[in-house]
């Protein structure tokens, strides 16, 4: 099974530069990037599985970031990392297509938990394409000509 | 300055309020006052003068007639006629025909010998040269005595003429009987104290007075003056008495007699009088009212007002405070938010710091020790105190935050006991028995949770603090009930038998910033966001207290639509 990609990306290097080592140790590939643009020009270049996401970021804000992500890489997860307490920040991005997310300061081992589930979503759904496209592939052009007829 | 204000306010106010009915009022009073008086005086007046003139004219033609009755007697017969007994006689019930005032008639010669005399006495032969009447009417060709009672005691008075033939000059006389005229003067009467008589120019009575003074009487009130007036003369004058007499006088037969008709002033007057105590009643009466009513309204205007100032007052410092409170909030929560960012990193730095702690572990660089030990229990309290900070971070951000309040149903059956769970440690802690008597009927409700869960806690803590107040920590009690109300309300209560509440202050325990903990202990918005919860929910909060009984505050809230019928 392929090993998870994830990317963080927030405006604060160090948390960036720690977090990273961590991870990595953790034995996960990551990638960083200090803003909204940045992370696209990498989600460009790498297959990325997972991006955690602050929302407050100077620039391109987390919401924008997560809006022009999902409309680009609809299969990438995003989990929204909010300063924030207030759960309206939180709801705005799972309505724009987050899959979770964390609350600042959040734990280290909530991160690795939910980025595994993000990522096992992403495997299932992955799967579900695999084998349909497979399906497709092994029907007879009698059977779509059928289909079609329907 | 503020007292100073009012008290000039009060002051403009009471003086208007004042001015502006009782100028017009009695401006009103006193013209209707003026004209009243004068026009009952005039018309008093008047009536008096018509009545003295009217007479005049009865009295002034009835002598000018007898006068000319005698005239014609005298023209028509001559001494020689008159001189004859028989002839005079039937001269005289000529007379007596004509008028019954008649009473003799008899002849002189110039020299005063009674010649000849028809009526009841015997004057025949009898000499009147020397007597004052006989001088003056030979002088004067006439003469009208005063009234005398003669030997009958019955008033009469003389009218004499002199003839004058070719060598002769003779006088004809005739006594009147005044009964006709003083009859008509004694007659008049005005009111209870109205009267006339007549007097002569000294002063004499010439009829008879009702008030006092008989005929030929001299008047004590000295009414004839030395000037004789022309026509009809009005006065006032005091008598012996004192007593104020309203006079009307003219004078008679060539200014001999005085025709006097007189009222007592107070009589003539009375309506005049008891008019004016009747208006002098009233003016006061309005005046006191007008000064009552004004000092009334104006008391009441100027508490309104200063009211209104004082809450406007209060309403002003409240929106200061509640503003800065705003901002308090906005800024604690910036700040929280800040803070957050540094916490994450230390969250990160701490995990790393662990994760290569394990590994160094694992691949046998540390070797077990007491420092290591040390140093993983540091690490631990690290992690620890982060989560801390976190937890106090979140818990400002949550109270900063202005989110719109959701509405669901709440199921009080499963959420009073809730809310009450919360605070169970506290009341066992403190000695405090729970005791819950939630129907199984109370109505479902619609609202924030979130927010009637803060009223409820608000209202259990407020509960707990006045027991612990009044029984330290035994013997508190406190009974959280909830049961259907009527008109489809639900009805939560919540009694306590702590302190109790004043009062003074539970009539202002809704306000904000209303407290009566020490300073720093309580904001005083506790009870105020309550009540404005309830409110929004469509509910009521009341308070009843009993100082060193209890307190039991019930909050009334609307059931949910189609909760009847689902509970029955």
């Amino acid at each position: 099974m392929e090993k998870m990609k994830m990317m963080l990306v927030d405006d604060e290097e160090r948390f960036l530069e720690t977090t990273k080592k961590l991870l990595e140790r953790k034995g996960y590939q990551v990638a960083t990037a200090v803003s909204g643009s940045e992370a696209l020009d990498k989600l460009q270049k790498e297959n990325i599985h997972v991006v955690i996401l602050d929302v407050k970021m100077p620039g391109m804000d987390g919401i924008a970031t997560l809006k022009a992500i999902k409309n680009r890489y609809p299969l990438v997860e995003v989990i929204m990392l909010t300063g924030h307490a207030t759960v309206e920040s939180a709801v705005e991005g799972l309505k724009s297509g987050a899959t979770d997310y964390l609350m600042k300061p959040t734990d280290m081992d909530d991160l690795i938990r939910k980025s595994e589930d993000a990522y096992a979503k992403r495997q299932v759904l992955e799967e579900k394409i695999r084998v349909a496209q497979a399906r497709m592939a092994q029907r007879s052009p009698l059977e779509i000509l059928r289909d079609a007829k329907k | 300055m503020t007292e100073n204000r009012y008290a000039r306010l009060r002051k403009l106010i009471l003086a208007t309020m004042i001015l502006v009915p009782a100028i017009p009022f009695y401006i009103v009073m006193g013209i209707g006052y003026y004209y009243f008086t004068t026009s009952i005086e005039n018309s008093t007046m008047a009536s008096m003068r018509r009545i003295v003139e009217d007479h005049r004219q009865m009295i002034d033609t009835f002598l000018r007639e007898r006068k000319s009755d005698l005239e014609f007697v005298a023209e028509s017969y001559t001494f020689d006629n008159l001189a004859d007994p028989i002839y005079l006689y039937k001269v005289f019930n000529l007379l007596q025909n004509k008028s019954a005032a008649f009473v003799d008639l008899g002849v002189f010669n110039e020299e005063g010998i009674h010649v000849t005399y028809q009526g009841p006495y015997k004057l025949i032969g009898k000499d009147y040269g020397e007597e004052d009447w006989f001088k003056e009417v030979m002088k004067q060709g006439y003469y009208i005595s005063d009234t005398f009672l003669g030997y009958r005691r019955v008033p009469h008075f003389i009218v004499a003429i002199t003839r004058e033939e070719p060598g002769r000059k003779w006088v004809l006389r005739s006594t009147i009987d005044t009964q006709f005229f003083s009859h008509l003067v004694e007659k008049v009467r005005i009111g209870k104290t109205g009267e006339a008589y007549i007097l002569n120019d000294n002063g004499i009575l010439q009829t008879q007075r009702r008030s006092g003074g008989n005929l030929m009487d001299k008047d004590a009130d000295q009414v004839v003056g030395p000037v004789k007036h022309e026509g009809t003369e009005t006065f006032l004058k005091k008598n012996q008495n004192g007593e104020e007499f309203l006079y009307a006088t003219t004078w008679l037969q060539d200014k001999k007699w005085l025709l006097v008709v007189r009222r007592e002033e107070s009589d003539a007057f009375r309506d005049v009088r008891s008019a004016t105590y009747l208006i002098l009643f009233i003016n006061v009466v309005v005046g006191v009212g007008i000064i009552t009513a004004a000092f009334y309204l104006t008391n009441s205007i100027v508490r309104r007002m200063e009211e209104i100032d004082t809450e406007k007052n209060q309403l002003g410092q409240q929106l200061v405070r509640a503003s800065r409170l705003a901002e308090l909030g906005e800024m604690a929560a910036g700040f929280a938010h800040e803070i957050n960012n540094p916490l994450q990193i230390m969250t990160s730095e701490q995990a790393l710091v662990e994760t290569i702690f394990t590994d160094m572990i694992q691949k046998g660089e540390l070797k077990d020790s007491q420092d290591l030990a040390e140093l993983k229990d540091s690490m631990d309290q690290i992690k620890l105190q982060i989560g801390r900070c976190a937890r106090i971070t979140q818990a400002i951000l949550k109270f900063g935050r202005q989110s719109e309040p959701v509405s669901r149903d709440i199921d009080l059956v499963a959420f009073i006991p809730d809310a009450t769970n919360m605070i169970a440690k506290k009341a066992s802690v403190n000695g405090i028995t729970v005791r819950e008597e939630i129907s199984d009927r109370t109505p479902i409700v619609r609202g924030d949770p979130s927010m009637l869960q803060q009223v409820l806690l608000n209202l259990y803590n407020n509960a707990m603090d006045a027991i612990m107040e009044r029984h330290g920590t035994e013997g508190g009690e406190l009974i959280i009930a909830s049961a259907p109300d009527e008109d489809g309300k639900v009805k939560i209560s919540i009694t306590d038998n702590g302190i109790g509440i004043s009062p003074e202050n539970l009539k202002k325990i809704f306000s904000p910033f209303f407290t009566t903990k020490p300073v720093g202990k309580g904001t005083g918005l506790g009870l105020s966001v309550c009540y404005g919860i309830v409110d929004s929910m469509g509910g009521v909060m009341e308070v009843s207290s009993k100082r060193g009984i209890g307190t039991t505050f019930t909050i009334r809230l609307p059931a949910a639509p189609g909760s009847e019928e689902e509970k029955g």
